[in-house]
C-alpha cells in the first residue's frame, strides 16, 4: 500500500459528512428565511407584454405545428403597433417554442418561458402531450394559459379534474371540441351511407383514446350502433393482425380510430393487405391534414374525418380581421402548401390572447388576466367563443364537423377535404354527401 | 493495490493526490456548498434551469458508474427513472407529503434494482443491454395498464401546487443538489476504496478479474443498485420539476440516448467527464433545441464524431495534455523530486 500521507484515506468519508452537515445547515437556513427567496423573473414590470406559444413542431405530432410559422407572422403583424390598455401603450412580443411532442420537453420549455422569459400569458396547442404539461406548469406558477386542439375531456379530466368540479383550475383555460361534438358529427355522418351499424373501434391507451372509450362508446351504443372493441392498444404497436381479424370476423362495416399518425399508417396498410375494407373509415387525430392522407397513397382517398376549422367557416379573426377564406388563401400563397385545419384554432388563440389582455386594467396582473379569460366573448375563425356557458368554467366546447377526403380533378392539390354535415354549427355550409369508402 | 519500491523506477513515485487535486477538490467542495445559496440570489429561471442541469448530471454520473466503471452498458436505465416518478405519484396518492415521497421513491427504485439484479446481472454485454431495455418497456406497459396511475393518459403531480411557486422551485432545487452531491460523494468514496480498482478490473475483463480473485458478483450488484437509486431519484425529481408525466415519455429510450451522449462526449470512465458532458448537453439543448429536427441530427453527428475521433471524450484532452485531474480518484506516476520527504512513499 502506497501511502499518501498528506491526505488521510478517511478524507472522502469526512468530506461527505461535512457536505451533509453543511447542506443540512444551509437548507435549514433556507427554511427559516423562505421569505427572502428571489422572486419570479420579470413580473409586473416594464411596458412589454410577452406571450409564450408552445406547439409540437417535431416528433410524432409535428404535422400539427406545420402552419405555425404563418399564423405567428399574422399575429406578430397584428401586434406590431403594440396594444393600448388602460391608457398605457404596451409593446408585444411573441416567443414561440417547440414542445417536441414530448411532455417532459413541453414542461421544460413552458417553465423556461415562465421563469426566464417572464411571459405574461401562455398559449398552447395540439395534443395532450404538449398542452397538458404546459397547462400544469402555468397553473402551478400562476401564469394565465389558453389552450386548444385537445378534446376538452382529455385536457380537463386528464389533468385531475373531477366531473363534479365546476371550475377546477384558476389560471388555465381551454377551447376545443369534446366527445359530445364527435358524437353529433358521427351520428349525422354515418347514416348517409347504408351500413349494418357495426362499428369496429381502435381506441388506444392514451389520453384521447381513454377519454373517447369512456364517453363516446356508450353514446353510440345508445343510438343503436354495435361497438366491436378489441381493447386498448399501446401507441407504437406495429402488428394489428389480431384486431383486423376480429373486425373481419364480426363483419364490421364502420371503422373508427383515434391513433397517433404513424400507428394509423401501419394499421391501414395492414388492413388493406389483409382484406379489411369497411364501408366507412372514420378517423380522428390523424387524417386531419392533407400531407398525412397523401402519404397513404391510393388507400388514403375516401377516408372520413372531421374538421374543427375549414376555409368555409364563415367567421373572421377579431385581432387580425382575416376571414377564414383569406387565412387559407394566404397560407397557400405564402407557404406554398395546402390549407390545414390547424390554421383556424392557432389564430383563434391570438384572438383570445388579445381580448384577455384588453379585458383588464393592468395586463401585468396575472390573476386579473386569468379571471378575465373566464368571462370573455371573442370572435375567432373557429366561431364565437364564450366562456361561462359550459361545459365548465374553464372550457368552451367548439364544433367539429364531419367530412371526407376526396380526390380533386385538375386542381393544384390531389386531395381536398369536403364537409358532409354541420350538426354542431349550422352556419357552416355543407359541401357534399358522404360516399362509401372505395366507392 | 500493493506494490514494492522495486517495481517503480527509482526516480518515479505512484501518487494519488497532488497540490492540484487538493486545491481543485477544495474548490469543488466549496462550489457545491455555495450552490445551495442560489435560490436566495438568482431569478427563478436560473434555479429551474440549474435543477434540470443537476438532474442531467445525476443521470450522466450514474450511467458512467454503471458503464464506465462497471462495464455494464445499460440501455434500460429509464426503467428506474419511470419507477421513481411513478412511485412518487403512488406515494402522494397515499397521503405521503410530496417531497418525502420523492426521497422514498428513490429508495423504492433501489429496491426495484435489488429485485431485478438476479435476473439482469446474469446477462452480459449486448444481452444485458437488450435485457435492461426489455425491463423498461415491460414496466412502461404495466404502468400504462394501471388506471389509478393515470394509464396511458399520464398524470399530474397536483400536490405540489399547494406550495408557493418560488418555494416549490427552491425546495426541488435543494433536494436535487443534495442528491447530486450525495451521489458524487458516494462515487468518489467508491473509486478511492479498493472496490473502485476491482470494478475497473471487471470493466476491462470480467473473467480475468474473477481469476485474480475479484468477487465480481457483489460488486456488480452494488453498482447496479446504486445506479437504480440515482436514476430513480432523477425520475422523481424530473416529475417534481415538470409536474406531469406519461409512461411513454418517462419510460422512453431517449433518456438512455441522453445519458450515452453525455458520458460519451464528456469522457467515459472518468470522474469529471460525465459532469462536463452534462453541462455541454444542457447548453446544446438550451441553445439549439428550438431548431427541431436539425438539433436532433446535430446531436447525432456530434455523438458519432466523438465515438470515431475522440472515443475517450472531451475530458481526455486536458487530462492527457496537462495531466489535469480535479479529484484524487486514480493513481498516476509522478517524477520524484529530490527531497527527503519523498522517501516516505516507499513501503
Amino acid at each position: 500500500m502506497i501511502n499518501s500521507p498528506e491526505i488521510p484515506l478517511s478524507f472522502s468519508a469526512s468530506r461527505r459528512s461535512l457536505l451533509r452537515a453543511l447542506g443540512a445547515g444551509v437548507t435549514g437556513l433556507g427554511l427559516a428565511a423562505c421569505g427572502k427567496l428571489a422572486d419570479d423573473g420579470a413580473q409586473a414590470t416594464g411596458s412589454t407584454l410577452k406571450i409564450g406559444f408552445v406547439s409540437p413542431r417535431t416528433g410524432p405530432a409535428a404535422s400539427f405545428g406545420e402552419p405555425d410559422g404563418y399564423v405567428l407572422s399574422l399575429a406578430r403583424k397584428a401586434f406590431a403597433g403594440g396594444l393600448t390598455i388602460g391608457g398605457t401603450r404596451y409593446d408585444l412580443q411573441i416567443i414561440d417554442r417547440d414542445g417536441q411532442s414530448n411532455p417532459q420537453r413541453g414542461a421544460q420549455v413552458a417553465n423556461d418561458l415562465i421563469n426566464s422569459d417572464g411571459v405574461d400569458l401562455m398559449l398552447a396547442t395540439s395534443t395532450p402531450e404538449t398542452v397538458n404539461p404546459v397547462s400544469d406548469a402555468c397553473e402551478a406558477a400562476g401564469v394565465p394559459c389558453i389552450s386548444t386542439v385537445v378534446p376538452w375531456e382529455a385536457w380537463y379530466f386528464g389533468r385531475g379534474a373531477k366531473p363534479e368540479d365546476k371550475q377546477a383550475f384558476k389560471y388555465t383555460y381551454h377551447f376545443c371540441f369534446g366527445v359530445e361534438q364527435f358524437h353529433q358529427a358521427y351520428t349525422h355522418l354515418w347514416p348517409q351511407v347504408p351500413t349494418n351499424k357495426k362499428v369496429g373501434v381502435m381506441w388506444p391507451n392514451d389520453s384521447d383514446g381513454n377519454a373517447i372509450r369512456a364517453a363516446l362508446g356508450p353514446l353510440l351504443a345508445k343510438d343503436g350502433y354495435t361497438i366491436v372493441d378489441p381493447g386498448a392498444y399501446t401507441d407504437g404497436t406495429n402488428d394489428f393482425s389480431a384486431q383486423i381479424a376480429k373486425f373481419k370476423a364480426e363483419g364490421v362495416e364502420i371503422f373508427n380510430t383515434f391513433p397517433i399518425p404513424p400507428d394509423f399508417a401501419t394499421f391501414w396498410r395492414q388492413a388493406a393487405q389483409q382484406g379489411f375494407r369497411p364501408r366507412i373509415a372514420q378517423i380522428a387525430k390523424t387524417g386531419l391534414f392533407p400531407s398525412q392522407v397523401e402519404a397513404l397513397g391510393d388507400i388514403g382517398a375516401g377516408l372520413a374525418s372531421a374538421a374543427y376549422w375549414t376555409p368555409t367557416y364563415p367567421y373572421t379573426s377579431a385581432l387580425t380581421k382575416v376571414s377564414s377564406k383569406e387565412l387559407a388563401d394566404g397560407y397557400q400563397n405564402e407557404a406554398g402548401k395546402q390549407w390545414s385545419q390547424q390554421l383556424g384554432p392557432s389564430l383563434a388563440l391570438f384572438d383570445v390572447a388579445a381580448a384577455a389582455l384588453r379585458a383588464v386594467a393592468n395586463p401585468k396582473d396575472r390573476a386579473a388576466v386569468a379571471k378575465a379569460i373566464g368571462t370573455l366573448d371573442v370572435q375567432t375563425p373557429v366561431g364565437r367563443l364564450r366562456w361561462g356557458k359550459g361545459p365548465n368554467g374553464n372550457v368552451v366546447a367548439t364544433p367539429i364537423l364531419g367530412g371526407q377526403w376526396v380526390r380533386t380533378t385538375g386542381g393544384k392539390y390531389p386531395l381536398d377535404f369536403v364537409l358532409c354535415e354541420n350538426s354542431s354549427d349550422p352556419n357552416v355550409p355543407v359541401a357534399a354527401q358522404l360516399k362509401a369508402y372505395g366507392a | 493495490m500493493t506494490s514494492t519500491s522495486a517495481d517503480v523506477p527509482a526516480l518515479w513515485a505512484v501518487r494519488r493526490s497532488s497540490t492540484g487535486t487538493r486545491i481543485s477538490s477544495a474548490a469543488l467542495l466549496a462550489a457545491g456548498v455555495a450552490l445551495f445559496a442560489v435560490p436566495f440570489g438568482f431569478a427563478a429561471g436560473v434555479v429551474q434551469q440549474l435543477t434540470t442541469l443537476f438532474i442531467f448530471m445525476i443521470l450522466a454520473v450514474m450511467w458512467n458508474a454503471l458503464a464506465g466503471y462497471g462495464g455494464q452498458v445499460s440501455v434500460g436505465q429509464q426503467a428506474y427513472l419511470g419507477s421513481g416518478a411513478y412511485a412518487t405519484i403512488f406515494l402522494t396518492q397515499h397521503a405521503v407529503p410530496p417531497y418525502l415521497a420523492v426521497l422514498l421513491a428513490a429508495v423504492a427504485s433501489a429496491l426495484l434494482a435489488v429485485l431485478l439484479a438476479p435476473l439482469l446481472l446474469r446477462l452480459r454485454g449486448g444481452q444485458f443491454a437488450v435485457g435492461s431495455w426489455v425491463v423498461a418497456e415491460t414496466l412502461a406497459l404495466l404502468v400504462a395498464l394501471d388506471a389509478d396511475l393515470g394509464g396511458g393518459t399520464g398524470i399530474s403531480l397536483r400536490g405540489l401546487n399547494a406550495y408557493a411557486p418560488n418555494l416549490r422551485r427552491a425546495y426541488t432545487y435543494w433536494i436535487t443538489l443534495a442528491i447530486l452531491l450525495l451521489l458524487l460523494g458516494l462515487v468518489v468514496y467508491l473509486l478511492r476504496h479498493r472496490m473502485g480498482v476491482a470494478l475497473q478490473a471487471i470493466r476491462d475483463d470480467e473473467d480475468a478479474a474473477a481469476a485474480l480473485g475479484v468477487r465480481t458478483g457483489p460488486l456488480k450488484f452494488g453498482l447496479f443498485v446504486l445506479a437504480g437509486f440515482g436514476c430513480g431519484a432523477a425520475g422523481a425529481l424530473t416529475l417534481a420539476n415538470t409536474l406531469f408525466i406519461q409512461p411513454q415519455s418517462i419510460f422512453g429510450v431517449q433518456w438512455t440516448a441522453y445519458m450515452i451522449f453525455m458520458v460519451l462526449v464528456g469522457g467515459i470512465g472518468t470522474f469529471e467527464g460525465p459532469i462536463l458532458g452534462a453541462i455541454l448537453f444542457f447548453l446544446l439543448q438550451q441553445q439549439f433545441a428550438q431548431y427541431g429536427a436539425g438539433y436532433l441530427i446535430g446531436l447525432g453527428i456530434i455523438a458519432a464524431g466523438f465515438a470515431l475521433y475522440l472515443p475517450r471524450g472531451l475530458w481526455s484532452l486536458p487530462a492527457d495534455r496537462l495531466h489535469l485531474r480535479l479529484l484524487p480518484v486514480g493513481y498516476h506516476l509522478q517524477r520524484r523530486v529530490a527531497r527527503p520527504s519523498a522517501r516516505r512513499s516507499d513501503v
